[in-house]
């Protein structure tokens, strides 16, 4: 079962496949976690700094309280049922990609990335342990050194394994 | 009757200085907060985080006859220590001890200037927020939002009893916690390791032995000047020091606002190809330098990258 839903998820499955293991998702608690497991260590490997929060019962609430559309059936049902079981996939995708952007670029960031990305690049060691020095000089005139003492002075020696 | 007369008097002018009177004991906590920040011994283990960074540190803080001595030791990736004594500031990284300081005693007693409480009173709206508890300690919460958006909102959590900082949170823009560091473990008062202290006044006696370290600042008037500095913030200070790793003397000027600072400093290029434009930022902490007609003038400061930016914009030479 498991690895069917990764066969899904990486889109090697053909469409009867895709169609019933859907259903299953759909209607067994137990596959549905299992995929929502699977998307998470998706996102969290692609993206370890970020918590995963789950939005599926979110989203399912809301479209809940959505005016639901009377229109005649022109197709078939079955057709369409796996239509809208590709569309909510999609959407949840969709919500999270737009939760994370917003997480992301909150305009200041947005700012500062454009501002760091072209200097930070190639000098990073050398820039740093200077910068350390001017950190460390303003630390010393800062009020922040009067309110938490010697803890504000961990800004100047903080350690990022990423930016190393 | 006059009894009641007096009650609705006084209920009156409660009523009055509830606002004003608010603000007052929140800027009374600040001077409690700065007081037992230099007063109580006090060892504990604390969380920093920012940006994406968590670490955790260990401070010593402990009051001798003659003065403070503080500890400051990483206990996560590459060993780090800071030792302060009385304006001195030693840095241990890499087992490389090297003397950060500029040698400009300051007089920390009493460490809030009434100027610096004004400043803050005219610039955030501090409020009280309630209680919380942290580390196991009772804590009251004190909140400094701004007036305007060229500074961060300050959140701080003092110790009821003492007024030691126990947590403090630098927010932005919709609440963004930009940084924010808290105590996991403290002890306050009691028996405190001072073996450490011993080290430190030697270092202190043998300053001269140490490699890279940096000559005592001279107050000067170097005829640099910022325009568009926010309102509130006013200079503290104006230094000529040596620092490590450049040539020439490096002009220092830091402004305040109460609760945050912006230092700038103004160097002459001596042609060192590291020296590159750039912001770097680190928790509330940003700094950006660049070459500007032969000078390398760095920003820093606990404001947003934009307020770091303007100010940089509008440093002019305006001496003769």
């Amino acid at each position: 079962m498991k690895q069917e839903i990764s066969a899904l998820m990486d889109g090697e499955l053909f469409e009867d496949e895709a169609e019933s293991l859907l259903g299953r998702i759909k209607s067994d608690s137990a596959t549905h976690k299992d995929w929502e497991i699977y998307h998470l260590i998706g996102d969290v490997l692609r993206q370890p700094e970020h918590i995963h929060c789950d939005l599926s019962a979110k989203v399912h609430e809301r479209m809940q309280e959505e005016p639901t559309v009377l229109a005649p059936r022109g197709r078939a049902v079955k057709q369409k049922v796996y239509a809208v079981a590709l569309s909510a996939a999609a959407s949840l995708v969709a919500v999270g990609v737009v939760a994370w952007m917003s997480l992301q670029v909150s305009p200041e960031t947005a700012t500062q990335m454009a501002m760091q990305q072209p200097d930070l690049r190639p000098v990073s060691a050398q820039i740093k342990s200077k910068s350390n020095d001017y950190l460390m000089a303003h630390q010393e005139f800062s009020p922040s050194t009067d309110m938490s003492g010697g803890a504000s002075y961990i800004r100047t020696v903080a350690y990022s394994p990423d930016k190393k | 009757m006059r009894m009641r007369a007096a009650l609705c008097g006084l209920l009156l002018a409660a009523a009055a200085n509830a606002c004003a009177g608010e603000r007052q004991v929140s800027l009374d906590w600040l001077k409690i907060v700065a007081f037992a920040a230099h007063q109580t011994d006090y060892t504990g283990v604390f969380v920093y985080q920012y940006d994406n960074s968590v670490e955790t540190s260990r401070i010593i803080h402990v009051v001798e006859a003659d003065g403070e001595y503080e500890k400051l030791e990483s206990l996560d990736g590459p060993k780090r220590e800071i030792v302060r004594h009385h304006g001195q500031v030693w840095c241990l990284i890499d087992r490389d001890m090297v003397q950060m300081d500029s040698r400009q005693v300051r007089n920390m007693f009493p460490a809030l200037l009434p100027e610096q409480l004004t400043a803050l009173a005219e610039n955030y709206h501090a409020m009280q927020v309630g209680t919380e508890r942290v580390a196991g300690y009772n804590a009251q919460v004190i909140l400094f939002k701004p007036k305007d958006n060229l500074r961060y909102i300050h959140k701080m959590w003092a110790h009821t009893d003492s007024g030691l900082l126990l947590k403090a949170a630098v927010l932005g823009d919709k609440n963004r916690v930009i940084e924010q560091y808290a105590f996991t473990q403290l002890q306050i008062g009691g028996n405190i390791d001072r073996s450490w202290v011993v080290d430190a006044i030697r270092n202190h006696e043998q300053p001269a032995t140490m490699p890279g370290q940096a000559k005592g600042g001279a107050p000067v008037n170097s005829g640099w000047v910022v325009d568009a500095l926010p309102a509130g913030f006013k200079k503290t200070m104006e230094i000529k020091r040596e620092m490590r790793g450049r040539h020439a003397p490096v002009t220092q000027i830091v402004y305040s606002d109460g609760l945050s600072a912006i230092s700038i400093f103004i160097e002459p290029d001596d042609g060192d190809e590291d020296d590159t434009d750039g912001l770097i930022s680190r928790g509330a902490v940003n700094l950006y330098h660049k070459l500007v007609n032969n000078h390398l003038i760095t920003v820093v400061g606990e404001v947003p990258p934009r307020t770091v930016m303007q100010v940089f914009g509008s440093v002019r030479y305006n001496g003769n």
